[in-house]
Formats: structure tokens, sequence, C-alpha cells
């Protein structure tokens, strides 16, 4: 008899042994909330929707987009403004309809897969955002060097000195530096909520794939 | 959700409820981690109970959702990461004629069934609950044959963890 045979026979003698819970004792559970990765994953998926919209918001009321907005770049930022909403609403559309597509009733590896795909997802929407946000800055820097007046005003004086080269490298550096430090930021934030909270999952995911080759 | 429906689930789960207990008992090693994955399960289960259809045995039902929250919606509690020691659970491990051979073989033989990863240890449990080899496959989503091949490695990797 091998080793797993012997484990069997006790294992199928050993009912008697686990604890007996009552009917209240079940009742009071159903009552209680889930902790499960995929409730956090649906309020973190929203979190991330919700911060990117407040983002925009944010970045909206500042002074210098107020002033911005005077400038003639109507024809740049209503285009890339309607497109930012269609893609929020498009991913948006995406992530519910595969949320919705998780069940505890299908087999693990299907389960494992439409957790990772809603994920991706939010992660692709995050992606675009990126893309988004360094399209826009790179757009709005355009536009305030060549129309905003007080850039205008510090141009002409810059090549004055002959320091042409040195203001627009100054430029470039610091919205360089702007752009990697709020992009390092989200990526700090996704390894460490991809680390935490799905670690578990991939590495079963992996197992699971492996044993299909 | 209906009393109606509240009330039948709770009588079924009432009634199986030793599916989930040994769900727990192959998954966590202490009493605490043991009540936390049972509440989560219990929790699962109910959520999905309104899409459960007679069809489906209600204790196959089980097995699939148990097995799922186990392998991949449960997040561990902090309590749990710690104790990997499974003498801390208290299973009573009876053999059939008071050997203290085999009983010492079955200590053993758990301990190394806890060291299995999640997949593994659903593959034996299901070996263990007697299922066959398509039910596991379709429990998992792997191919027959894939679970046969795994079950093999699973039993040489047990042997190679008692007789090192």
């Amino acid at each position: 008899m091998d080793e797993l045979d012997l484990l069997k026979k006790d294992w199928n003698k050993d009912d008697k042994n686990y604890p007996k819970l009552t009917y209240n004792e079940i009742y009071k559970m159903i009552l209680k909330k889930s902790s499960s990765i995929v409730k956090w994953i649906f309020i973190i998926s929203l979190l991330e929707f919700v911060f990117w919209a407040f983002i925009s918001l944010l970045l909206k009321d500042t002074e210098s987009i107020k002033r911005f907005e005077q400038l003639d770049a109507d024809s740049v930022f209503i285009p890339l403004a309607v497109i930012g909403y269609a893609i929020l609403a498009f991913f948006f559309y995406l992530f519910f309809r595969n949320y919705r597509k998780i069940s505890t009733t299908d087999n693990a590896k299907v389960l494992m897969e439409n957790i990772l795909k809603t994920r991706k997802t939010v992660k692709q929407y995050v992606a675009f955002n990126l893309i988004y946000l360094v399209v826009a800055t790179l757009a709005a820097l355009f536009v305030e060097l060549d129309q905003d007046q007080l850039i205008i005003a510090q141009i002409e004086q810059a090549s004055a000195n002959g320091e042409v080269f040195k203001f627009y490298a100054m430029f470039i550096i610091v919205a360089f530096l702007f752009l990697a430090l709020g992009i390092g930021v989200l990526l700090l934030f996704y390894w460490l909520v991809y680390g935490i909270l799905l670690k578990h999952l991939n590495r079963n995911y992996k197992e699971l794939k492996r044993l299909e080759i | 959700m209906n009393k109606e429906l509240e009330h039948s689930f709770v009588e079924l789960l009432e009634k199986h409820q030793n599916i989930i207990h040994k769900v727990c008992r192959i998954y966590t090693n202490n009493y605490d981690a043991h009540n936390d994955l049972f509440q989560e399960i219990t929790i699962q289960l109910w959520k999905a109970y309104p899409k459960f259809r007679g069809d489906a045995k209600f204790s196959t039902w089980m097995y699939r959702v148990g097995l799922n929250t186990a392998i991949t919606l449960y997040r561990k509690s902090k309590r749990t990461i710690n104790t990997q020691d499974f003498n801390g659970v208290e299973y009573k491990i009876k053999a059939e004629h008071y050997d203290d051979t085999e009983e010492q073989q079955l200590k053993i033989l758990y301990k190394a069934v806890h060291q299995l990863n999640d997949i593994e240890k659903a593959l034996v449990f299901l070996y263990l609950e007697d299922k066959d080899y398509r039910e596991i496959s379709e429990t998992l989503g792997i191919s027959e044959v894939n679970a046969r091949v795994k079950m093999n490695r699973i039993k040489t990797k047990l042997k190679t963890i008692l007789n090192p």
C-alpha cells in the first residue's frame, strides 16, 4: 500500500473529529463580510479609476491650466479631452464586464484567468493614462513655448544673454524630472499592490500552467 | 436575499460542513487559520448560492467553491503566516488498531502533505475524497492525463519527503 492510500484510509474515518458548527453559528457567518482578493481587486480598481478622474479634475483647476486655456490650444486639447473620456468609458465597461465574469463555480484555472483579465484591464487603463500624461505634457510644453508670452519673454531674455540652449535644456530637464517622478511613484505603488495582492494567485496560476506543458 | 434561501442554505451547509473542514485541514495548520478559511469559504458559498442549480450535487459544488477559495480567493491572515508548525493543530490521528508505527507514519504523512504547494494539495485533497481523475481535472481546469501525471509525481514527492 502506498503512502497516500494509508492516508486515505485514515482521512475517511476521521469525520467525527471535526468541529461541528451549529445552525446559528453558520448563519452568523453568512452575515459577515468577505475579505477575498476579488473584493480587494474591485476596491483598488475603482480607486484607480477615481484617482485618474481626480487627477484630471485637479489639473483643470490649477493656475497654469487656466492661463493655458487663454492660449489658442483648443485644437489640441479638446480632442485630447474627448479621447480621454471616451477611453475612460471604454475601460470602465471592459472592467465591469470582466469583473462580472469572475465566478467561484468555474474551474480553478478559468477563475484565475478571469481575475487576471480584470486586473489587466485596469493595468492597461493605467498604462494608457501614463502615455496620455506624457503626450499631454509634451503638447502643453510645445504650446507654452510657442505661445505663452511669459515664456516667450524669458526666451528672448535668454537669447539676448546667449543662453538659449541652457534655457531649453533646463526646461526639458525639469519637465522630464517631474514626469519621471510621477511615473516612478505610480510604478512603485503598482509593484507593491501586485506584489501583495496577486503573489499567491500568480504563483498558483503558474503552477497550473506548468502542468499543461 | 430572502429568508427561505438563507434557511435552505444554512441547513444544507450544516449537513455538509465536513467538506469545508476538510479543505481547511489541508490548507491551514492552526485553529485560527482554520476558522478564518472556514468563514471565507462559507461566505463565498453563500454568495454563489443563488446561482446554484439543483442539477449539480450540493457537495460537488462545495468542493469547487471551497478549493477555489483556498487556492485563489483567500488572503492568508497575518497570524497564519508565521505558524508553519503542524503540531499546533489538534486533529486526532487514530490508527485502526493502536499501532505506534502507523500513527507515527500518519503524523509524518500529514506533515508532508502540508509541505506541498497549493495545487498539489488540491490534487491530494480530491484524491483523498475519492474523486476520480475526471472530476479532479474538471475542478482544476487541467487535462485528465496531466492530473494523473501530477498525482504520480506527488506520490514520488511524498516518498522522498518521507524517506530522505
